[in-house]
């Protein structure tokens, strides 16, 4: 009963197609995890192929992946040109002239086991609330562009200072490869040019080179972006087609001189028929307008972008197509799609690299042997689409809760149905402010109370135990926590001051982008 | 917007465990000048808490209350918990140990008993118990509450408590009362409701009076006095996979050691446990009828105590399933009245406590928002069938043939979520936790290894590991956990140096009757 696994059914070979992002984060988990020899990592790229990869805005899980390879952050942040990120500037999504931030941390505090959140609504209701930013650590910091790690000291609400970062995709994955081909992954370049199929299986056997060398594998991992040369080309995986809730199709990203604000936070700006990003980096500013092609031109967006740079700009835009959606399938067979593969949506909250991150972390939970199990590969799925889902339902949020009818884009996106899972969370929130996260689900209650309020949603009424408190007594507490924060916040250093003083990037050659 | 909407009176229907939980809760919460808190239960209708098993988020419900352990473990005649000892369920003669608190530490980000299994393989015959601190506590006898410092074995002891459900009723009721919730002594007459709304609007009492509410907690039992009989909520029956139907309990004088453990045993159409308190020990038969008389259920009780018996057995009667909807218009169920499942898992009072919190997070006003009453039916219904399904899973997972009550339960179809757990632990020890889900990984992996749910195969990640490094880590782990366990009091000790009760003083009489 008790045998010892086979270890002739382990890996022997997984090959990884394409290196950008998506592929070398996953190079570097295997490098980190399989250093055994027995199962040899090889990732094929081409240089030929460009990668999509621009300025890129993260989340504070990003964190976790970089400790759980043991990367130095100051070495990280010089090596990628990174700048710190607390939130997310909204601006004008509501309506023109209006702006909020969505911090990654929390606001206030609970008392008496009720949530900020109801106190603040009531605070409100009392027409004595200050804005919603004043009562978070992450936010006022934003907005007084300052930056600190968190201390170590229990009361302070410096404690509780959860950040991210803005870097350069591409050099992160340079940064990713060094440290993936240092453990033993192999990197081979050149263009793919054919797939073999096992006959009966259905299973991917090699890919074939444009040298004519032929790779075989055990597993695949399909990192080759929107086209998904493994899971869509040969196996068909299907594609769910999630435009009708998300309608930007295309993209146009362009980087220019570093100016203009310096607050550690991306920027997302609504505009006619989309939004545009702003990602500070040292050296450069990366910028891009998401838009709907049925609503307005390519050459009328180049305009708008142009037009809306804080510096000279340092390259032609680039346009990007896409559709909204996910994979139906992420796992088939001997193939998984990690990246662009797996579908694809606007980086309105930062979490393309987050979903290569769930997804390694997913597959590592259920690391296969070459037995393959149905059962564990259904599981994956079902945790992917779980996340897909849910990311997908916040970001239909920020279109569908605005107040602007200046545009056929925008009357489009406020009247449009939303998700069930959304209309639900829209409705609760709207009787009593209350916000349910579901186990795994990315965004927090924070979260998706900063964009609910930040976009205009009205609740009702709070939750009735908010009303225990003597009206006294609440007033005095509420100010209470907004000064405590105000005097921390203006203790922390500037946002470019910290990173001058512990992690500032060597210049680059501006060879143009 | 606040004020006017406001509920301004609540009445709990039924006392007992369920109803002083709920009263106590509610008046710590709410304020006791704008809202009136009314419980309603009679002396005559006896109450079906015996000896009480919890798990350890009790805790924090008490914590929330801001009560004292120590006073309160002296006044209910309290003992510890540290562990559930399953006995002849995998199959006869074998007993295994399911505690609170984790096995072992996850070496590399891959989970600690992915390494156990792989040096099972290669003959290891180390229990994954002895790398658990409260179930090596609970083997030894020993008992100590949780210390912060992580680098001490310590910090990992995780505990519940056992105790006299009626005394715990009581001490519960004394912290009500003097929160302002008002008890009225009587027998229900009639539920009224609207006409128009079909609300309820109000209980008449056999004696006459009409006691008003705007919002009704049914703490009823059972029979769900308001929830069913009034509302018609309906009953969803667990029975094809939950089959006992039947219990007989008694309590009998303790003797031997006092365990810091329950105790189930399987018997031939059924399970027994048994609950020690300071002063005695509970203990019951819960049975299916279809297999076994109540005689026979009875003399098999009777002959398995610790002891002389203190009281008559008695009996009780149910059905394994849950409310259809927990909370209908005015009125939302708590305890018993929303659902019964056998207290294999000590789960009752913890699903008491489930509808509390989220009766907190979702208290209505007399708006009664249909969307929040949704999202608590949602939350409760998702609490109960995860239950559910850890609790089938110790029926199904047996390699018992010996009557046919465990053969039917163990060629049963078991629920689809339980199935894919199953499936997926014994391909190569892989969990998930489902949504909200009370029980962790660490509770699933000591029923699986404990019912022999053994994995196939191993993580293929545990191979780029040096098995020669995690082997000498595992073997100094388990000598400072035994070693560490081994200078602790005894759980006796430890009761009587912080908690001890006082002698109980009255007569046992067969108050606690059903």
């Amino acid at each position: 009963m008790s045998m010892a696994p086979d270890p002739g059914k382990r890996l022997r070979r997984i090959v990884i197609v394409g290196g950008g992002t998506a592929g070398w984060m996953t190079a570097a988990t295997f490098g980190r995890f399989l250093h055994d020899g027995v199962t040899k990592v090889t990732l094929v790229e081409s240089d030929e192929i460009g990668t999509v990869g621009v300025g890129e805005s993260t989340i504070p899980q990003i964190r976790l992946f970089n400790r759980m390879l043991g990367l130095d952050e100051n070495d990280f942040v010089r090596k990628t040109q990174a700048t710190f990120k607390l939130a997310i500037e909204f601006i004008d999504w509501r309506r023109i002239g209006h702006a909020y931030y969505h911090p990654f941390g929390p606001y206030g505090l609970d008392m008496d086991g009720v949530s900020f959140h109801a106190y603040w609504l009531r605070l409100k209701a009392m027409g004595e609330a200050a804005d919603l930013a004043d009562y978070s650590v992450q936010s006022l910091a934003s907005h007084k562009s300052r930056f600190m790690r968190p201390i170590e000291q229990r009361n302070s609400p410096l404690s509780s200072i959860a950040y991210a970062f803005q870097f350069d995709a591409g050099l992160y994955a340079r940064y990713l490869r060094s440290f993936a081909e240092a453990r033993g992954v192999g990197r081979i370049e050149g263009k793919i040019t054919g797939v073999d199929l096992n006959g009966t299986t259905g299973f991917v056997e090699s890919i074939t080179l444009a040298d004519g060398q032929r790779l075989e594998g055990d597993l695949f991992i399909d990192c080759s972006g929107f086209r998904g040369l493994l899971i869509e080309q040969q196996l068909k995986a299907g594609y769910e087609d999630w435009s009708h809730w998300l309608p930007c199709n295309r993209a146009l990203a362009v980087p220019c001189e570093s100016g203009g604000s310096r607050k550690p936070v991306t920027r997302a700006t609504a505009r006619p028929a989309g939004w545009q990003w702003r990602i500070p980096l040292q050296h450069r500013c990366g910028n891009g307008y998401v838009y709907s092609s049925d609503h307005i031109s390519d050459d009328e967006a180049a305009r708008t972008l142009l037009a809306n740079l804080d510096g000279k700009p340092l390259a032609e835009p680039r346009l990007l197509k896409f559709t909204t959606g996910r994979r139906k399938k992420f796992w088939d067979k001997n193939v998984v799609a990690i990246g662009l593969s797996s579908g694809f949506m606007e980086p309105l909250e930062s979490q393309s690299i987050h979903l290569i991150q769930v997804s390694i972390s997913n597959l590592m939970a259920l690391f296969p042997d070459r037995t393959f199990p149905q059962v564990e590969i259904d599981r994956y799925n079902a945790l992917m689409t779980f996340e897909f889902e849910k990311v997908r339902d916040f970001l239909v949020l920020h279109y569908n809760a605005t107040e602007r009818n200046d545009s056929p884009f925008w009357d489009y996106c406020r009247t449009m149905s939303v998700p069930d899972y959304l209309a639900n969370k829209i409705e609760i929130f709207e009787a009593h402010g209350r916000i349910f996260r579901d186990n795994l689900e990315l965004f927090n209650d924070t979260s998706w109370f900063a964009v609910m309020i930040g976009q205009g949603l009205e609740a009702r009424g709070h939750d009735p135990m908010a009303d225990v408190m003597d009206a006294g007594e609440l007033r005095q507490r509420m100010e209470h926590i907004r000064t405590t924060i105000g005097n921390a916040v203006e203790t922390m250093p500037e946002h470019w001051d910290f990173i001058a003083r512990n992690c500032k990037a060597d210049p680059v050659a501006m060879a143009g982008a | 917007m606040s004020g006017s909407d406001r509920i301004k009176s609540v009445v709990i229907v039924g006392g007992g465990t369920a109803g002083w939980m709920t009263a106590a809760a509610l008046s710590r919460a709410l304020d006791r000048n704008t809202v009136r808190i009314s419980l309603i239960e009679s002396d005559e209708i006896g109450r079906v808490g015996v000896g009480e098993a919890t798990i350890p988020p009790i805790c924090t419900f008490n914590a929330m209350l801001g009560i004292d352990e120590n006073d309160f473990l002296s006044k209910v005649q309290g003992s510890y918990k540290l562990a559930i000892e399953f006995v002849d369920w995998t199959r006869l003669g074998h007993t295994y140990l399911h505690p609170f608190g984790d096995f072992g530490v996850d070496i590399e980000g891959v989970k600690f008993h992915q390494f156990w299994r792989k040096l099972r393989g290669l003959g290891d015959a180390s229990s994954i118990e002895e790398y658990c601190v409260p179930a090596m506590a609970a083997r030894l006898g020993r008992m100590a509450r949780p210390v912060p410092d992580p680098r001490t074995p310590l910090s990992s002891m995780r505990h519940a408590f056992h105790f006299d459900a009626a005394l715990y009723a009581r001490y519960l009721r004394a912290y009500a009362e003097a929160r302002g919730v008002v008890r009225h002594e009587g027998r229900i007459a009639d539920v009224a409701l609207d006409g128009e709304s079909g609300f309820v609007r109000s209980i008449a009492m056999a004696d006459g009076r009409t006691i008003d509410g705007e919002f009704f907690v049914d703490c009823s039992g059972f029979r769900g006095l308001v929830i069913e009989q009034k509302l018609k909520a309906g009953f969803e029956d667990w029975s094809r996979w939950l089959p006992c139907d039947r219990a007989v309990a008694t309590q009998c004088e303790a003797g031997g050691e006092l365990t810091p453990f329950t105790r189930a045993t399987a018997r031939e159409a059924g399970w027994q446990w048994r609950i020690p308190l300071q002063h005695r020990i509970g203990t019951g038969y819960v049975f299916c009828s279809t297999f076994i008389s109540d005689e026979e259920a009875r003399a098999t009780l009777l002959a398995n105590l610790d002891g002389p018996p203190l009281v008559e057995p008695w009996f009780l009667s149910f059905t394994g399933g849950r409310r259809s909807k927990f909370w209908i218009r005015n009125c939302v169920a708590i305890g018993l009245a929303g659902g019964f499942m056998e207290p294999l898992e000590s789960t009752s009072i913890h699903l008491i406590q489930a509808g509390i919190t989220r009766l907190l997070a979702l208290f209505p006003d007399r708006g009664f928002d249909p969307v929040e009453i949704d999202e608590y039916n949602r939350l409760m219904t998702s609490q109960y069938e995860r239950i559910r399904d850890f609790l089938v899973l110790h029926y199904k997972a047996t390699e018992r043939n010996d009557t046919p009550f465990w053969e039917r339960n163990r060629t049963m179809e078991v629920p689809e979520t339980l199935q894919r757990k199953i499936d997926l632990f014994r391909r190569a020890g892989r969990m998930f936790r489902y949504e909200d889900e009370l029980f962790a990984d660490a509770n699933w992996l000591a029923v699986f290894i404990g019912q022999n749910v053994m994995p196939e195969t191993y993580d293929p990640l545990v191979d780029a590991i040096d098995i020669e490094a995690v082997r000498d880590k595992l073997q100094r782990m388990k000598t400072l956990i035994r070693r560490t366990v081994e200078t602790l009091p005894t759980h006796r000790q430890f009761l009587q140096t912080h908690c001890a009760a006082a002698p109980p003083s009255a007569p046992r009489t067969s108050a606690y009757r059903a």
